[in-house]
């Protein structure tokens, strides 16, 4: 259902994108791993037409995104970015709620609605009516989970969901996540440096390392991958072929 | 390369300015076009009357009072040495409606509602909130540049109305309590002095200095840089630009309304 082809994206004299090939079928969930700054939040913003890639095309459900209006296609996806980016000017459930607000729904029922996929990821209903300044950093990335779930979306996007989380809380979501798409038959793509993310959440897994997408492959194939940079990367060891500055 | 280097930098500073104004006047075009295409974010535009129209109303009534009542002490010390102290109410109304009260006024408003436009939407650039809006599916545009423009269009002229008239009252306040003027007849002669034009030639000021104003603290606060640091810078150059926007905009007005 997504299809990259040739992605490339510097920001001036720095490479982030060198080539990205990746295919993600419907209802599948896709894990991203790599070490921070590899641009694998760049990526996820590439698809949903955020930033635009220097070169390279996206196709989605075989048609090209810049030919495909953007709100249209937006409305099919849902985001969770790794910051959360919850609106700070409006009260959690707003937050929630933001889609289904703007699409006329009546505000008792979008408020209710907002409670309840609160509730889903571990949120009690007395935050519904603070600001996202009033939560704690871990319940603000829960609310920006719920914000993008709320509306069911075809598509989601989780930028590193399970960071900033207590181990329980990191069950709580990875298990959602799973949820969303087995029994909602989502599409998604995860971007995660937790292992016990990666082992609930993937169907498949890929490495991002300078520029290139340097593994993928299913969960089961993880620990016999035979990639050195993939062995390094998820027994979290500072010798290897990835080098870590110190 | 000792000759070409200096002009070729001057030619790249040329071309990143004309890309720049291009940019920028898209930008204008495109805010004016969101103001006759729905859908309308009816809370947003009602907030942001609030914001900038209303809750500036107290800084623009001290501005006008203070400086109607500074011109007035002015304008008879001025006018003592012609012995022409009498005119205190004519040059009072004619100075504070044409020229002091839109241009304070939109100094104000520069000051108060384009910084904290630059730095609100700045912080949500650099936050991802603007990401977040538009991934659900809303356009910034619409939903954050048009409520404040349309409010900076239509209720700094309001405030100007306001301030001339706080304005004229500060001075008639100063003539009436110190220079020993009788206040029937200043009052008189503020009304029987000032011209449809003024007044006119006012509010358009305002309309102008409105859209200014909240234009350039959406534009920087939309192109912000990174961080903190560009929360400040875009900060700054919002209400850099504004000011100066505005002083300039002045001068072309007041020569298209009064030069003969
Ligand atoms: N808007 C931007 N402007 C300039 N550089 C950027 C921008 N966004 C990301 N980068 C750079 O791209 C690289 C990858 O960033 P990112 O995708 O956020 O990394 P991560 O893999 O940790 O999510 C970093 O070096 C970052 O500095
Ligand atoms: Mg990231």
């Amino acid at each position: 259902m997504i299809e990259l082809r040739g992605l490339t994206k510097s920001f001036g004299a720095n490479t982030v994108l060198n080539g990205i090939d990746l295919d993600v079928k419907r209802g599948e969930s896709l894990v991203v791993i790599g070490g921070s700054g590899t641009g694998k939040s760049v990526l996820l913003k590439c698809i949903l037409g955020l930033i635009d890639p220097d070169s390279g095309t996206i196709r989605i459900d075989s048609q090209d995104v810049t030919r495909i209006p953007r709100q249209a296609l937006l409305s099919r996806f849902g985001m969770l970015f790794q910051g959360g980016a919850l609106f700070d000017s409006l009260p959690v459930w707003q937050n929630v709620a933001f889609r289904q607000l703007k699409g006329r729904m009546p505000r008792a029922i979008a408020k209710a609605h907002a409670i309840e996929t609160l509730a889903r990821v571990g949120l009690p209903a007395r935050t519904a009516d603070l600001y996202p300044a009033e939560l704690s950093g871990g319940m603000q990335k829960r609310a920006a989970l719920a914000r993008a779930i709320a509306a069911q979306p075809e598509v989601i996007f989780f930028d590193e969901p399970t960071a900033g989380l207590d181990p329980i809380m990191a069950g709580v979501i990875n298990d959602l996540i799973r949820e969303a798409v087995t029994d909602l038959g989502a599409t998604a793509i995860t971007i995660t440096h937790d292992m016990t993310t990666v082992r609930t959440v993937a169907d498949r897994i890929t490495l991002l390392h300078g520029g290139l997408l340097r593994w993928v492959g299913a969960v089961a194939d993880l620990d016999q991958s035979g990639d050195a940079y993939v062995d390094q990367f998820i027994h979290g060891r500072s010798q290897g072929p990835i080098t870590a500055l110190r | 390369m000792i000759l070409v280097s200096p002009l070729a930098r001057l030619g790249h500073w040329a071309l990143g300015l004309l890309a720049g104004i291009g940019r920028f006047s898209t930008f204008t075009l495109d805010a004016i076009s969101h103001g006759i295409r729905p859908p309308f974010h009816g809370r947003e535009i009602a907030l942001a009357f609030l914001q900038i129209g209303w809750l500036s109303l107290p800084v623009v009534g001290l501005t006008a009072l203070f400086t109607g009542g500074a011109l007035a002490l002015q304008i008879y010390a001025g006018g003592n040495r012609f012995g022409a102290e009498a005119v205190v109410p004519q040059i009072v109304a004619i100075g504070m409606v044409r020229e002091l009260g839109p241009v304070l006024v939109g100094l104000m408003i520069a000051a108060r509602v384009t910084s904290s436009i630059a730095a609100e939407i700045a912080t949500m650039k650099v936050t991802e909130q603007i990401d977040a809006l538009v991934t659900l599916s809303t356009d910034p545009m619409k939903y954050l540049v048009l409520p404040r423009v349309l409010a900076g269009l239509l209720c700094v002229p309001a405030l100007v109305a306001v301030g001339d008239i706080i304005g004229v009252m500060g001075g008639w306040l100063v003539a009436t309590e110190r220079l020993g003027f009788v206040s029937a007849p200043y009052l008189r002669n503020t009304i029987n002095f000032l011209e449809p034009l003024d007044i006119v030639s006012s509010l358009t000021k305002g309309a102008v200095f409105g859209f200014l104003a909240t234009l350039m603290g959406c534009w920087f606060g939309l192109n912000s840089g990174r961080g903190a640091m560009g929360v400040g810078r875009a900060t700054k150059g919002a209400v850099v630009a504004a000011a100066v926007a505005i002083l300039a905009a002045n001068l072309i007005l007041t020569e298209a309304f009064f030069s003969a």
